[in-house]
């Protein structure tokens, strides 16, 4: 299992592909991780994308491939693998917030 | 080939290369009663497959025989099946030759009493319909496992649920699985009803193909060391044959296959008594799964009839359109036979609008609303979204269908 912290919501993968996707949030950021099927269940793994939310509604978010953490779609073939990364990803959200919040605010 | 000990067959679990003081898996397990099991056992979370899921499931089955021939997408969970085999949670498995053969055995061995499972997707349940429109007038409470696929030409593997349609009027309990959770628990619970005295019906438990067998879900299951009490094929409508004393009666009634008027009633009379064994077993189900639905806001103005992943699509819509302050209700249809009439009308006999939205051409489950909801309700039914042939239906599909069905109907 997927590490339950910071978990706002766990649901069929909205595109309708079969799958579960999990969606995190740390602030104004957070990870969409979803498990799809595959024909070679081996083959199963995790598709993660950081993304940025912009509201407070669970879904308000967009992609973001412009982080330290990462630029592209990434894959983790063990849930292993995926939490250390979701325990790496929750401690840069919360000093990418604090560092944000330091940032002069548009008016 | 056996792993019991007491088998009349010849080959013994040593001949199988277990040591021996091999004890087999289901016999270390405590019988535990069916309500404890569904609804008191703590549960531990998994995120596994459906096909694991089902192999979960069989594990606490407490199953006699499995006999099933391979076909995609149902092959991943009969191995998995293959493994319970070995570790002495199955007591009898073997591959058919086919699915009529592999139907007809396995009506065989439901017959002389014992709990008797098989599984097939699509082609494979069209291919072994004779034999499985028999099952419910034989009155052998078999359990079999449905992963849903393409059944029409060009040939395809991907999930479309069309086939269901094709059991709607054998007398065969049908249930409807949404995720890898249901595809858990259903089985359990349709063995349970279905092995009851005033029902002694085959069961089917269907799921979506790919979308849940071949993807992980999470499933609250309960702890491995308990499993369903064992069939007495004694306690059931119809005996079980005796075959340990020959000879064992074949026909079930033999006058009803002879020609003539006195059998022509008595084969009516027999088919209704079926049917309504069929509404019978919805007592049972509304014990072992809650009710044969599950309604979401109650009440609402616009609603969605759903069964199978199709209810996942809606969720999530209906979910979405909560957090932006629109309430849309769900009914989550759990038992396709028996029907859930009554439970379908009460949750939307206040309903402006009604979206079934399905996997599969022919739109059965909306023709199945229709009929119960025909002159008894003043919303509008519409029939859709639905896909097909392997499509998906992402959440936005079923979204704008709301939206512009709202336009329709003010």
């Amino acid at each position: 299992m997927l590490i339950q912290d910071n978990l706002i919501l766990t649901r069929s993968d909205p595109t309708g592909n079969g799958g579960t996707q999990f969606i995190y949030r740390v602030k104004d950021y957070g990870l969409a991780a979803v498990s799809r099927p595959q024909e070679e269940i081996a083959m199963i793994h995790w598709e993660v994308e950081i993304v940025k939310f912009s509201g407070e509604n669970t879904t308000s978010f967009e992609i973001c491939h412009t982080t330290e953490l990462a630029t592209k779609t990434l894959k983790f073939y063990t849930d292993k693998s995926l939490n250390e990364f979701l325990e790496k990803s929750f401690q840069y959200f919360e000093e990418l917030g604090s560092l944000e919040k330091m940032l002069p605010q548009e008016p | 080939m056996a792993n019991v000990v007491g088998s009349s067959v010849c080959r013994t679990a040593v001949d199988e290369g277990k040591p021996a003081d091999w004890v087999p898996g289901g016999e270390k397990q405590t019988v535990v009663d069916p309500m404890k099991m569904f609804h008191e056992l703590p549960r531990e979370k998994q995120f596994i497959t459906g096909s694991e899921a089902a192999r979960e499931s069989m594990r606490r089955a407490n199953i006699d025989i499995a006999i099933a021939y391979p076909i995609t997408p149902q092959s991943e969970s009969m191995q998995q099946a293959g493994y319970l085999y070995d570790e002495g949670y199955i007591k009898e498995y073997y591959r058919a030759e086919e699915e009529i053969g592999t139907f007809s055995a396995i009506s065989g061995a439901s017959r002389a009493g014992v709990r008797s499972l098989t599984a097939t997707s699509g082609p494979g349940l069209m291919r072994g319909l004779e034999a499985v429109s028999s099952w419910p007038g034989a009155r052998t409470p078999i359990i079999m496992l449905n992963m849903c696929r393409v059944i029409n030409t060009p040939l395809a593997i991907q999930p479309d649920n069309i086939e269901m349609s094709f059991l709607l009027n054998t007398g065969i309990l049908m249930l409807h699985a949404e995720n890898q959770q249901d595809f858990y628990d259903y089985p359990l619970a349709a063995i349970m009803a279905s092995e009851q005295v005033d029902v002694t019906l085959p069961a089917v438990v269907s799921t979506d193909g790919f979308f849940v067998t071949h993807a992980r879900g999470p499933v609250s299951i309960t702890p491995e060391e308990y499993k369903l009490p064992p069939r007495d094929g004694w306690r059931s409508a119809v005996p079980a044959m005796d075959n340990e004393n020959p000879p064992a009666r074949l026909s079930r009634d033999a006058p009803i296959q002879k020609s003539n008027f006195i059998s022509y009633h008595m084969h009516s009379s027999w088919q209704q008594e079926v049917f309504a064994a069929v509404e019978r077993s919805a007592k049972y189900f509304r014990a072992y799964l809650g009710g044969l639905v599950e309604v979401v806001n109650p009440g609402a103005e616009d609603f969605i009839i759903a069964s199978g992943c199709a209810v996942s699509q809606a969720r999530e819509a209906v979910r979405q359109e909560g957090e932006k302050g629109r309430t849309v209700g769900l009914v989550k249809i759990k038992t396709i036979r028996p029907f859930p009439t009554e439970e379908i009308f009460e949750a939307v006999k206040g309903a402006k609008r009604i979206l079934v939205p399905e996997f599969n051409q022919a739109g059965w489950l909306h023709k199945e609303v229709c009929s119960v909801l025909y002159g008894r309700t003043t919303g509008v039914i519409k029939n859709g979204p639905r896909v097909y042939g392997g499509m998906t239906m992402p959440t936005e599909m079923i979204l704008e269908w709301l939206a512009d069905f709202r336009k329709e109907v003010k």
